[in-house]
């Protein structure tokens, strides 16, 4: 593979406003329950935004008997329809809930990182509407910042997948609280 | 693939322009519009969630009746019918009465389209009637900024990136003007501090450099004592303070009534060192930004609050030769000629004029009218029954009421006691023309889809409804019923407005929002200082007891997927993981302790106005005397909520946040 895009998320800049996540139903419209990006409120208060995470060992790759899945030569995972027959051995392979159930067509689909914009140079459709460029996709094969981590608070193991996201962590605030 | 450019709606600080993607008639994206200087491109959650919004299955597609009124039992009917009945409720109730009065409107800010005036237009144009005034939202803040400035002048929203100190007292641009987060952020990243007053931790507060957890209703002091800080400190040119105004001396006078740092820390709640850390920021800052929030002034002593802070703001901008900037809400929309809002009322024999009545105690006011009682009601832009105050004298009023007609675009609570609902357009199914209150962009909004099964928007429904009255009873209405929604436009685009604007006319909106021109800073003028009463404030916050019989204050904000009780049907927003069907009480960990509450436990909020049911939810953050309520929702909190008038100011905006309440576990019936 010549890059690994992936997703950079600084959750020191999520507000939580879910832009990116309904961005997404909008510019796929998704049908019901489905939700390809999904953003959470962690215990400590921080925000993830996640989706998926086009992984470098896609275990929904291995686990497809009809061989729906490819990854491309930038990296992206993509889940090719007209092959998946819905058996959902993805959906329960994946750690991320990545893959999800189309109830109308059968069928299952999941994040493609906005393949068609990426290829037209544009940004994908979560990316661009993040008011606060808290969410990123980068080559991660060139990125670099010293604070990136691989996983954080709320993340599923990555030791089976190798996930391409990188999270940098949330800053020391000041914080004054009612004394009383 | 048709591409149109239309703008949100919604009473929202952003106002955004947007682009609709129409494919054989079908809506199938938006997407922000890169014109638009202030958004440059982006729209928020709900903004995206609107392909979503215009062809929802719970969506009204006509219009329909129930009888008995909240029966449930609702029958389609035709527009024709519709209109008839209506017009000719208002022609029995003219001849019964001898005049219009008996007939009233309740409408505010649900869609702050120009054209969405129209409603307004309709009753002007049959003579005197009953109308609500005055704003419920904004009011006690603008008339205290007014008060200490004359005319306050709101610089772009989008210079708060050069800023190198950010100030928001009460307000939350996380969850209410996502946009603004984006200027925020870079002036961030360039080396500012952005620091946060607030009551509740909220998610603007988790992401400021500095956040400071006061007694709600004390932010002035803290305002008045920083300022007090520049004031004495050496970087303060006093020569020059007194070059811009008549009575800087005076001021400083007052400002020596200030209370020291202890003093206020007692008062506000707020640890000394983090009063310091505020002043110390101010004096240091070279451009600072202080932004007052709506939700400060919801309150009896806001008005005050907001005198404070503008003090502050005047010691760190024009006081000095800093380039501190105030920011509120602006009166730009004042500048159009609003010709559906100011349509001349048609003249009457008896009747004098119209009867207004104060929309803050709309329903209480609406009940004390005889002679004659308010019969009629025409609902638009508004869900009262979740959003309003003092919802038992709205109980009593549609006793009362004959008829009463709602348009909206869904069964809210107010169309469910209606008795016909009218199915109202979506901003792509009519033309229109907005304008902001923060941002100085100006958008058209292109008619993009044809309207939805037989929604009609309400400048067409005026238009039809006048047409039938005057068909009912000759010269009944007065409206010009021929002019089209373009005309109306090009009516607002007045030869004043275009040079405002830098438009020729109309079309030039069509290809992107233009911003209105710099006002013309008027050469140094010495203005006066309306000065504060410092002493009177501080007594005004000391005499704040607590309740004994209800000890919490009861704060009801906007939740970050809805405005008000709107967008509440659609799965994208609502789906998402922080909604429930159940109210949700928000209380500290003390209170919980204090009442053996459990989180989820079932609730009862209560107070001497009656209570709503809630589950618990523990928010670490949370003063131990706040109760916390989103706004909305099955059994909205409004219920209890009474705005009380102050006795201070004539003009306010609801004081939606001054109740005071209990909370008590629910007895869980034997029955189940
Ligand atoms: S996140 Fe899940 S669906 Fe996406 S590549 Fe990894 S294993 Fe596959
Ligand atoms: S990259 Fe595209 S498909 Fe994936 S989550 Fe973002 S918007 Fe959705
Ligand atoms: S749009 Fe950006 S800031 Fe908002 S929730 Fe998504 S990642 Fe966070």
């Amino acid at each position: 593979m010549v890059k690994q895009l992936g997703f950079v998320f600084d959750i020191d800049l999520c507000i939580g406003c879910k832009t990116c996540e309904v961005a997404c139903r909008n510019e796929n419209q998704t049908v019901g329950t489905v939700r390809w990006r999904k953003v959470t409120r962690q215990v400590d208060g921080s925000f993830l935004s996640l989706s998926c995470n086009h992984c470098s060992s896609p275990e929904c790759f291995r686990v497809c008997p009809e061989n729906a899945f490819t990854k491309r030569m930038d990296g992206i995972v993509e889940i090719h329809a007209e092959r998946c027959s819905g058996c959902g051995l993805c959906m329960e392979a994946c750690p991320y809930q990545a893959p999800q159930f189309d109830p109308i067509t059968h069928k299952v689909t999941k994040c493609q990182m906005c393949n068609d914009r990426i290829d037209q140079g544009l940004q994908a459709a979560c990316v661009e509407a993040c008011p606060t460029e808290a969410l990123t996709v980068k080559d991660l094969y060139t990125f670099c910042q010293v604070n990136g981590m691989g996983t954080t608070l709320g993340f599923p193991d990555t030791r089976l997948t190798n996930p391409s996201i990188v999270f940098l962590p949330e800053k020391e605030r000041k914080r004054y609280f009612q004394m009383r | 693939m048709k591409i149109f450019r239309n703008a949100c709606p919604r009473n929202c600080y952003a106002s955004c322009s947007m682009l609709s993607y129409v494919n054989n008639g079908k809506l199938v994206k938006v997407a922000g519009d890169d014109q638009h200087g202030y958004t440059k491109g982006n729209l928020c959650a709900k903004g995206y969630a609107f392909t979503q919004y215009v062809t929802h299955p719970n969506r009204l597609k006509y219009p329909i009746m129930q009888s008995p009124r909240s029966s449930g039992n609702w029958k389609r009917i035709s527009w024709e019918q519709a209109y008839t009945i209506i017009a000719d409720k208002i022609i029995e109730l003219n001849e019964r009465y001898g005049s219009n009065l008996a007939s009233g409107y309740n409408k505010f800010s649900g869609n702050i389209g120009l054209l969405h005036y129209a409603a307004e237009a309709m009753f002007n144009s049959i003579g005197p009637h009953t109308k609500p005034k005055g704003n419920l939202c904004l009011t006690t803040g603008d008339e205290a900024l007014k008060e200490r400035f004359k005319q306050f002048e709101q610089s772009s929203p989008e210079d708060m990136a050069a800023a190198d100190l950010i100030v928001i007292w009460g307000a939350n641009p996380a969850v209410t003007n996502v946009p603004q987060m984006k200027y925020i952020f870079q002036a961030r990243r360039a080396g500012a501090k952005v620091a946060v007053i607030d009551p509740v931790f909220t998610e603007t507060a988790a992401k400021a450099d500095l956040y400071i957890q006061i007694k709600p209703g004390t932010d002035g002091l803290l305002a008045l004592y920083a300022a007090k800080r520049i004031a004495d400190s050496s970087f303060f040119d006093e020569n020059y303070a007194q070059d811009c105004t008549n009575n800087f001396i005076q001021f400083k006078r007052i400002m020596e009534k200030v209370p020291s740092a202890d003093k206020v820390s007692e008062l506000t709640n707020a640890p000394i060192s983090a009063i310091e850390e505020l002043a110390e920021l101010y004096i240091h800052a070279a451009s600072s930004v202080t932004w007052i929030g709506f939700g400060m002034q919801r309150t009896n002593i806001g008005g005050e609050n907001v005198q404070a802070i503008s003090a502050l703001a005047a010691m760190t901008g024009f006081l000095q030769k800093k380039k501190g900037k105030l920011f509120y809400a602006h009166d730009d929309l004042e500048q159009f000629p609003l010709h559906l809002l100011k349509f001349p009322e048609q003249k009457h024999s008896k009747a004098q004029a119209s009867r207004a009545i104060d929309i803050n105690s709309f329903a209480k006011n609406a009940l004390e009218l005889s002679d004659p009682p308010l019969k009629f009601l025409w609902i638009a832009s508004r869900n009262p029954f979740s959003q309003d105050n003092n919802l038992q004298s709205w109980m009593k009023l549609i006793q009362q009421l004959e008829l009463i007609v709602t348009v909206d675009l869904y069964m809210t609570k107010t169309a469910e006691i209606s008795d016909i609902v009218l199915p109202a357009a979506t901003h792509f199914e009519e033309m229109d023309l907005i304008v902001s209150y923060w941002h100085h962009w100006i958008s058209i909004n292109e008619q993009s889809l044809a309207g939805y099964f037989e929604s009609k928007s309400d400048l067409q429904i005026t238009r039809e409804l006048t047409n039938k009255l005057n068909e009912r009873s000759p010269g009944f209405s007065t409206f010009p019923s021929e002019l089209e929604a373009l005309d109306w436009i090009q009516k607002e685009l007045s030869p004043e407005i275009q040079e405002l604007y830098g438009i020729q006319d109309y079309t030039d909106l069509l290809s992107g929002p233009h911003l209105k021109k710099p006002e013309k800073i008027p050469a140094k003028e010495k203005f006066s200082f309306n000065i504060l009463d410092v002493s009177g404030y501080l007594e005004n916050i000391k005499v704040q007891k607590d309740s004994l019989l209800f000890p919490y204050q009861l704060i009801t904000p906007q939740s970050l997927l809805t405005i008000h009780s709107q967008y509440e049907h659609l799965s994208w927003l609502i789906g998402t993981d922080e909604n429930s069907e159940d109210t949700i009480a928000e209380i500290s960990a003390i209170a919980a302790e204090e009442n053996k509450l459990m989180p989820e436990d079932s609730i009862e909020i209560f107070n001497e106005n009656g209570w709503v049911d809630a589950k618990v939810k523990v928010n670490p953050y949370l003063a131990k005397n706040i109760v916390l309520v989103k706004q909305a929702g099955k059994k909205p909190i409004n219920w209890i909520i009474v705005h009380q008038e102050s006795d201070q100011c004539q003009e306010t905006s609801t004081h939606f946040y001054d109740s005071k309440v209990n909370i008590r576990k629910k007895k869980v019936s034997r029955n189940g």
